[in-house]
């Protein structure tokens, strides 16, 4: 009887305090979040970024390539015509308008497979938590990336 | 199929083993279509003739021999160039014809841009597509491509980019055969073709929008529509355009509640598969801040916001008290639902029979000078075609481009009086361009010519119209044997239109073509108008004596839909009176016009795209449209706000959907019974013409007018 209780009760919990007992040692694996951010692999998908190219210019052409490829049909694109006197992008076109709904977004990442010029991408933001619903609806200048510091033409 | 075996004109022959039967002569890119296979192609378009340029098409093709085994041509042969014979035995998917399609693409790739990203055809290129099916998945040419000016303006429509142009031919062949223009051609050879004007003149033509569609790549695009979309931003719904009377069949692209561009829809028999650039183009009014979108109501001087019960409040008190001192008039962009509607609450509920949709100068009493005989696609066969006249290329495009079919095809001799130069005299039997005003007297003089009798006497014509005595001789010759007339009820706003209309008409009775007499509407539901009789009865006054009326203070209530008198009438002195003396004007309409500030009470119609109903075509062909986009504020089809006025004042039970009304229309008039709505799908129904007696001949002065020398 009493072996028994031995092997089947006090023996298990010895175990776990010896494995417990082993891991303090170890490096801690959570982190302090939000104080403190775990590193992000490199092929995250969170929030997107419309990117620019070295000299300023966008990279998007407003093709709505990301739109067509898009499963949740969450963004809207509407294109324009560059003059030499406004210019946005190299190349005729760029994208006027430039939106995208949050809360439809998956995170698939369709649309950056889609970009022919690798303007859309996905990034490691992933704290997009909001009060507002329309808030959620993002333009292209929360999603275009700041200017290069270097970039004085 | 049973008629085609007994044709001794039809050849048979093998495709991938599959024996088929078909007309001699029909192209074997056609023929393939029987089978339910495609060939790739580029250059090749069914409506114009084959010229082989892109090589796209090839086949193998080889004979039956006497012995019974099968001789293979040593090469592939260009499928949209060779006529179908019999003993043919082609193959359109084999290893060589595969290999030989990927280096034609490979080719035409060389110098192709892959800008497919920003180009405005990207998604619904030929180009694309075909590369996708049968072309190479990557190019061996590392060189440097040819490079050439990007977004030239063609014109004030149409973008050329030089770049990605495959030298199909396409859009040069389109205004040498269809639009007959004859505004592009190539120039420079080789590599260095391009399509252009000559000496680098605009592309002016009134078909222009066309060669956007055909052109199977990007390099022809719409200047309008230039990086506004991509086609899968789009939703396309069949549509027809309201711009003429032809009531062509369109594809309405729109995207967010909104136009984006029309293209042409196929309907063999309206406007095959073409558009004009004013339906093209011209529509952009559907967005405009002009649109009406609320109920409006006078108070004092100005008009305020209101909403559609006060509205009827206002109505019905006004035209109650006005008895039958009231009037409707009618433009030409209202439904046959709205005027029926319309018409049921004047007779009905107003007692008054002033109503009228003929915004002419002459008013003509008789239904039998009004006649259509023929149709559309009918022109297409005729021998002799007389059109009479104003310019056609710019009242009924659709049309000319039939009559011009008649002649490239058929070899059709066409006679054009016109008073000005027009397009329409390119391909003329005989040119008769006679002084404004004359036209009576011109047509006197053919008579005369013709039949020997009657008319006036030709010399005497001749220096009065300005028109050699040999051209009316010569075109008497060719119509006094029988002819299909082409003129327009714009005639009739002539200051002798009536006797310029009942010359015509006797002209065709002496020919014996009575039965070809066509006096064409020229505003989209004119015709449909006149079917519903929306005209004064025995006791009521047409449109002039309308506005007189109003001018005088005899009217004392006014209705317009769909129509801004100041720009439809030739009176506008007289119009303004009557607009300012009229106690009570209602504008309903979907879009502001001039007349708006004379209005009493103002209500939002909606257009074409955001109701349901049907429109009939200058040939009496009834066309259905279906509602695309929302309509836009507290605007509602005219026909409802009629049925809920009907409702308010006699209790009578409203008609939910507009099949109901043609269902009311089909029960009055007998002749729209073929035209209930589950029959207009496809190509609409052509409804009867009215049945009338022998036409007889009218008691015509042929005299010339004076016309003042600042009219156009």
């Amino acid at each position: 009887m009493i072996t028994e209780v031995g092997k089947d009760v006090v023996l298990p919990i010895l175990k776990g305090f010896l494995l417990t007992g082993k891991r303090l040692f170890r490096d801690k694996s959570t982190v302090m979040y939000p104080e403190q951010k775990r590193e992000s692999y490199p092929r995250t998908r969170w929030r997107h970024v419309l990117a620019r190219y070295e000299n300023g210019l966008e990279k998007c052409i407003g093709c709505s390539l990301c739109a067509g490829a898009c499963p949740a049909r969450c963004i809207y694109v509407e294109a324009a015509e560059n003059t030499n006197e406004e210019r946005y992008s190299p190349g005729e076109r760029y994208a006027m308008r430039y939106e995208i709904n949050m809360l439809r977004c998956i995170f698939c990442g369709f649309c950056q497979e889609a970009c022919p010029t690798g303007a859309i991408v996905l990034r490691s933001d992933f704290e997009l938590a909001d009060y507002q619903r329309e808030d959620f609806v993002y333009t292209k200048e929360m999603l275009l990336e700041p200017m290069p510091v270097q970039s004085e033409r | 199929m049973a008629a085609a075996a007994n044709e001794p004109q039809s050849v048979i022959l093998t495709i991938n083993d599959i024996e088929i039967e078909v007309p001699r002569g029909e192209l074997i890119v056609e023929s393939v279509k029987r089978i339910g296979l495609e060939i790739p192609i580029f250059c090749y378009h069914s409506r114009m003739k084959p010229v082989g340029m892109c090589r796209m098409c090839l086949v193998d093709v080889g004979f039956k021999q006497p012995d019974g085994s099968v001789r293979m041509m040593p090469k592939p042969q260009a499928g949209c160039t060779l006529p179908a014979d019999n003993n043919m035995v082609v193959y359109t998917d084999t290893e060589k014809v595969r290999r030989d399609r990927k280096g034609v693409l490979e080719f035409l790739l060389i110098n192709h841009p892959l800008d497919c990203p920003i180009c405005d055809r990207g998604g619904e290129c030929p180009l694309q597509n075909n590369t996708i099916f049968y072309g190479p998945s990557t190019t061996r040419y590392v060189e440097i491509k040819r490079h050439l000016p990007k977004a030239f303006p063609l014109s004030k429509y149409v973008t050329l980019d030089l770049e990605r142009c495959i030298q199909c031919g396409r859009c040069v062949r389109f205004t040498e055969e269809i639009s007959g223009d004859s505004q592009l051609a190539f120039r420079f050879r080789g590599a260095m073709m391009q399509p252009s004007t000559f000496e680098l003149t605009d592309f002016e033509s009134r078909f222009s929008g066309n060669v956007i569609e055909i052109c199977p790549v990007g390099a022809l695009t719409s200047a309008e529509y230039r990086f506004r979309a991509r086609p899968w931003d789009l939703q396309t719904k069949p549509s027809i355009c309201l711009e003429c009377s032809n009531g062509c069949n369109t594809w309405f692209d729109y995207r967010v509640a909104s136009l984006v561009r029309i293209n042409g829809r196929t309907n063999e028999a309206v406007n095959e598969e073409w558009t004009c650039d004013k339906g093209k183009f011209g529509q952009n009014y559907l967005n405009s801040p002009d649109r009406l979108t609320e109920v409006f109501v006078r108070d004092g001087d100005k008009l305020i916001e209101s909403n559609w019960a006060t509205a009827f409040q206002q109505v019905s008190v006004a035209f109650q008290s006005a008895g039958s001192k009231c009037a409707a008039l009618v433009g030409g962009k209202a439904s046959n639902e709205d005027i029926f509607m319309l018409k049921r609450l004047f007779t009905e509920a107003f007692g008054s029979n002033n109503l009228d949709h003929r915004w002419t100068r002459c008013l003509p009493k008789s239904d039998a000078l009004y006649r259509v005989a023929t149709s559309i696609a009918d022109f297409e066969n005729e021998p002799v075609i007389f059109v009479f006249g104003n310019n056609i290329a710019e009242e009924q495009p659709i049309l000319f481009l039939r009559i011009r079919k008649a002649w490239f095809r058929n070899d059709a001799k066409v006679i054009v009086a016109c008073p000005e130069a027009c397009e329409a005299d390119t391909f003329a039997h005989t040119s008769l361009r006679y002084r404004p005003g004359t036209e009576a007297v011109l047509l006197g003089a053919i008579h005369r010519a013709a039949t020997g009798a009657g008319g006036v006497d030709i010399a005497e014509a001749s220096s009065i119209t300005g028109v050699g005595e040999e051209a009316i001789r010569r075109a008497a010759d060719a119509m006094k044997s029988g002819f299909a007339l082409a003129a327009s009820r714009s005639l009739l706003d002539l200051r002798n239109g009536e006797h310029v209309v009942g010359a015509l008409s006797n002209l065709t009775i002496a020919c014996n073509s009575s039965e070809k007499y066509n006096l064409f509407a020229t505003s989209a539901n004119e015709e449909g108008a006149r079917q519903i009789e929306f005209m004064p009865s025995a006791e009521g006054k047409n449109t002039r004596e309308i506005l007189e009326a109003c001018a005088s203070g005899e009217m004392k209530a006014l209705w317009l839909l769909e129509c801004d008198p100041l720009s439809l009438s030739h009176d506008n002195e007289l119009v303004t009176k009557a607009l300012e003396t009229v106690e009570f004007l209602v504008v309903q309409n979907h879009i502001k016009s001039e007349c708006v500030q004379f209005a009493s009470v103002l209500l939002p119609a909606c257009a074409f795209s955001e109701k349901d109903g049907t429109y009939t075509n200058l040939e009496r062909r009834v066309q259905r449209i279906k509602p695309i986009i929302a309509a836009k504020g507290s605007a509602k089809p005219a026909w409802k706000s009629f049925g809920e006025l009907l409702l308010r004042m006699k209790g009578d039970p409203p008609p939910f959907h507009a099949h109901e009304v043609m269902q009311l229309i089909a029960a009055s008039h007998q002749k729209f019974q073929s035209a209930i709505y589950e029959n207009l799908e496809g190509e609409g129904v052509v409804i009867p013409a009215n049945q009338s007696t022998e036409p007889q001949a009218v008691d015509v002065e042929y005299t010339a007018m004076e016309v003042p020398s600042n009219t156009p």
